[in-house]
């Protein structure tokens, strides 16, 4: 017995001392080696690299602001002016074919080397040649030189809207020598040719505020402040982008000093509304979310008929879909985000009408029509899932008296039907590419996502006189009159159905100041002072 | 009890060391490395031809919105990572690349796989090991109290807390775990491998607190092992509670053995004849399940990396699988059979070492 008892006593001794060594390394308390003056900004990654001409994501965008300067950018939240940067300033030809750029002559890179027309010629070429995501951005552009300090872009078609893309980061300019030694080229056939993403991937060559530390595509990217920056000195010598997700970011905001949190959903956020160290702004983000109903008869004998069409357009109950998306939503009145040239007012907005609706679908001839709603069912943006976007969608229909049959799945396969055009009805989303209208001429007949939707060119030649009409006039003025024009069209007899700009919440740490969010590069950490 | 049992019980109890022959542990090698290339092509089969049958398209994944109406971005996108060629061709190519070790390029971050599994596995089997190691130490130990004391208090107790181990969902837990021990008591800091500033040591393992110790900086060290013990005790608590009751059982079914009681007539102490006549008697079944609860800690820390963000395989292969990144899919199938065959392998051979019954059949 005694024995037994010491064995007892012994076992218990070692449960008792493994739980006390888990404990005392659970209780070890936080680092001491985290400073005052590191921002943490805490995203959810979508990151594939940190090479500015073949970034494209919101994550790769944020790390590429901080990384590399442009021709113009824009100041804050404003993304309707740009304003000079290497660029000291810039002058379009009336036709808005010819921008010609001229450089400040006072940027250096981190080697010593200067700044000149020859790095951004070489960074433009690299960008088309490359074949890569971003681009596009300079579709139909040449590119010139002609003396050190002038840069000259030349566009096929007439394009008001370069000076709004050239603030993308992905026209960052980087160190042409260094990046060349690296095996980097502008030439055509870069796409097979190039081989400096991975250097680009280990440090950066560019004149931003800052350099790139250390680069991971999972965890997090480290950036220090560049010694050498031409403009006004960041505030936080070092930043950390870390990749977290959205539940984490969530207690993560709550405990930090200085942090960012760029994934909260709104109903996230409410959860701060009594918290005294955090900061939270949201507003409409430019994100669109939006049906669609295929004008294709060889997808659907429904879903082109324009009266069936207006049935959904009437039978939406646009108000659930804003309650829904929570603080900072709106409903978008047109295709063109609220922020931007040519949005149109709330005044503009469809209303529900159930029993306009109604009389539509008896107008269409139908009797119990049944569809097809395709969309992304794993996908969740700014906190909206498009499952229960869809569940609010088949529910509204259902009282009008379509039926809507859910026929979601996962974006990797969705994406591929949707792009191929083969879906009845659609629900997906358009973020912009630059913050310009001309971005959403893809939406017209022929068009990228006009043709996702069955709407082939011709379809609609006064819509399509007045896109190409928008597409090449100068006077911004003049521009947004037609862009309302059309989406007022749109509104009227097109196959898509804005639904909503749900809220972009930006959550920050009490003190801090400058975490403004911008569409183009989401947030520049440069910015942000504590 | 049989006399060859009792025999070798007696054997083991004597602190006998068994020698493997080397001419049939060579064999038995041979056997489980054939089957580690059969298994590997029979996967790497399954996972092209599941990859051809599902209906997306690894172009409209990976490009943007607008370039995938680029006529020129898609072809170059194809042709860069030989989507263009039929499926046997693609197939063909990958085995032969797969052959000089190569793995292909991973379609969302643009590396080479190997150097992405070369980066993720060790965060991941950092967490393993320790999570392992602490699931074991918490589960061996649990499970011999609640024998010892079968049908009391305490065995009560445990039997409900280890069912709870159980039946938690880990991602549940491991929510509130961050929750409770970060947020509310602020005893482990939040997510990541290391706070946020801190870089790791340099790079010679790929575990932090191994490549800490190596560089001698222990504030990185200590870090690192802060931020590992949260989620490796979030991931242990499944296996905690199964190896609780699987201990219990099998001290259960040998604590009453004759040999047992033998030893304690000889007036050996418990604690000597719990730990090396009960304790070692029930370790086989013991190491069946613990090899097991490895591979899928292993293998199946995709909720926990993700909610404590760990850098590890798990995240990885669920963007991989998102994206239809066929390359990455395939590596990280391969990594999931490697690692299943070694530990396999591995309780076979301990088999052998703790139990010559089964050296001798």
């Amino acid at each position: 017995m005694i024995a037994a008892s010491k064995a007892r006593r012994s076992v218990l001794a070692s449960s008792v001392l493994v739980a006390f060594a888990v404990f005392t390394a659970c209780s070890g308390g936080t680092s001491t080696t985290t400073t005052n003056h590191v921002l943490v900004v805490d995203k959810s990654f979508d990151m594939k690299t940190a090479d500015p001409q073949r970034e494209f994501e919101v994550s790769g965008g944020i790390v590429a602001k901080a990384l590399y300067s442009t021709l113009l950018t824009f100041k804050g939240a404003d993304s309707a002016t740009p304003v000079p940067a290497v660029a000291s300033s810039y002058k379009a030809s009336s036709d808005a074919k010819t921008f010609t750029f001229t450089l400040r002559n006072d940027i250096k890179f981190g080697d010593g080397t200067k700044l000149t027309s020859a790095d951004v010629l070489f960074s433009f070429n690299r960008l088309i040649n490359i074949k890569g995501n971003p681009s596009f951005l300079l579709d139909g552009v040449t590119v010139a030189a002609p003396d050190d300090s002038t840069v000259v872009l030349t566009s096929k078609d007439p394009n008001p809207a370069i000076p709004f893309i050239i603030p993308n980061p992905a026209l960052g300019i980087v160190n042409s020598k260094v990046v060349k030694a690296h095996g980097g080229t502008d030439q055509p056939g870069a796409d097979k040719a190039d081989q400096a993403e991975s250097f680009l991937n280990s440090q950066s060559a560019g004149t931003g505020p800052y350099v790139l530390k250390a680069f991971s595509t999972t965890s997090e990217v480290d950036l220090e402040a560049n010694p050498n920056y031409w403009g006004p000195k960041p505030f936080y010598n070092k930043v950390v982008i870390r990749n977290i997700q959205a539940p984490a970011q969530l207690v993560n905001i709550q405990k930090g000093k200085d942090e960012i949190a760029l994934d909260l959903s709104p109903d996230q956020a409410s959860t701060l509304s009594g918290s005294g160290s955090v900061q939270v702004n949201a507003i409409p983000g430019p994100n669109v979310f939006f049906l669609f109903s295929n004008n294709n008869p060889k997808i659907s004998g429904i879903t082109p008929n324009k009266h069936f069409q207006n049935a959904i357009r009437y039978g939406l109950d646009y108000s659930s879909f804003v309650q829904l998306a929570g603080a900072g939503a709106i409903q978008t009145p047109g295709l063109v985000p609220s922020m931007f040239l040519g949005a149109l007012t709330q005044a503009d907005a469809v209303k529900r009408d159930v029993a306009k609706a109604k009389a539509e679908l008896a107008a269409s001839g139908i009797s119990n029509p049944t569809v097809n709603l395709g969309f992304p069912s794993d996908f969740t943006l700014n906190g909206i899932s498009f499952s229960t976007l869809a569940q609010k969608v088949q529910a509204n229909l259902q009282e009008v008296g379509i039926k809507v049959n859910l026929t979601g799945s996962p974006i990797a396969v969705s994406l591929a039907e949707y792009r191929a055009g083969k879906e009845q009805l659609g629900l997906w989303l358009w973020g912009p590419d630059y913050p310009d209208p001309n971005d959403y001429l893809v939406f017209l007949p022929g068009q990228l996502v006009g043709l996702r939707a069955g709407w082939a060119k011709g379809s609609d030649p006064s819509l399509e006189a007045l896109g190409t009409q928008a597409a090449s006039t100068t006077d911004n003025t003049q521009r947004g009159q037609l862009f309302q024009q059309i989406q007022r069209q749109l509104n009227t007899d097109g196959p898509f159905f804005p639904l909503i700009q749900p809220g972009q919440v930006v959550a920050s740490s009490k003190g801090i100041s400058g975490a403004d969010y911008n569409p183009t590069w989401t947030i520049d950490v440069s910015g942000v002072s504590g | 009890m049989t006399s060859a049992a009792s025999a070798a019980n007696q054997q083991l109890a004597a602190g006998w060391r068994p020698r493997l022959p080397s001419r049939l542990f060579l064999r038995f090698l041979g056997r489980r490395l054939a089957a580690l290339v059969l298994l590997g092509l029979g996967i790497t089969f399954v996972a092209f031809v599941l990859t051809e049958l599902v209906p997306g398209d690894p172009a409209a994944a990976n490009l943007g919105q607008r370039a995938i109406g680029d006529p020129e971005a898609v072809r170059a996108f194809r042709e860069h990572y030989g989507l263009d060629k039929p499926l046997p061709v693609q197939y063909a190519v990958y085995l032969q690349h797969l052959a000089a070790g190569d793995l292909g390029e991973s379609e969302q971050s643009h590396r080479p796989v190997r150097t992405d599994l070369a980066e993720y596995v060790p965060a991941t089997a950092e967490l393993a090991v320790t999570s392992i190691l602490i699931a074991f130490a918490l589960g061996i130990a649990l499970g011999v109290l609640a024998a010892v004391r079968r049908n009391r208090l305490t065995d009560q107790v445990l039997r409900v807390l280890s069912l709870g181990g159980i039946s938690m969902p880990t991602f549940w837990l491991a929510l509130v775990a961050l929750y409770v021990f970060f947020f509310q008591l602020g005893w482990v800091p939040g997510s990541g491998r290391l706070d946020p500033g801190v870089l790791p040591a340099p790079h010679v393992t790929g575990l932090y607190t191994v490549d800490a110790l190596i560089a001698g900086q222990i504030d990185v060290l200590g870090n690192a092992l802060q931020h590992l013990i949260l989620p490796a005790c979030v991931l242990a608590a499944y296996n905690v509670g199964l190896l609780t009751r699987f201990v219990r059982s099998a001290v259960l079914e040998v604590i009453n053995n004759d040999y047992v009681m033998a030893a304690r007539a000889k007036g050996l102490p418990e604690r000597t004849v719990i730990l090396r006549h009960v304790l070692r008697a029930a370790l086989p079944p013991i190491i069946t399940v613990g090899g097991l609860a490895f591979a899928n800690v292993m293998t199946g820390t995709v909720l926990v990396e993700s909610i404590f963000s760990w850098p590890g395989i798990g995240q990885y292969a669920f963007h991989s699988a998102t994206t239809l990144d066929l390359p990455a899919i395939m590596g990280v199938s391969l990594f999931v059979a490697v690692v299943y065959i070694a530990v396999n392998f591995a309780v076979d051979v301990l088999y052998g070492v703790v139990d010559p019954r089964i050296r001798v059949a």
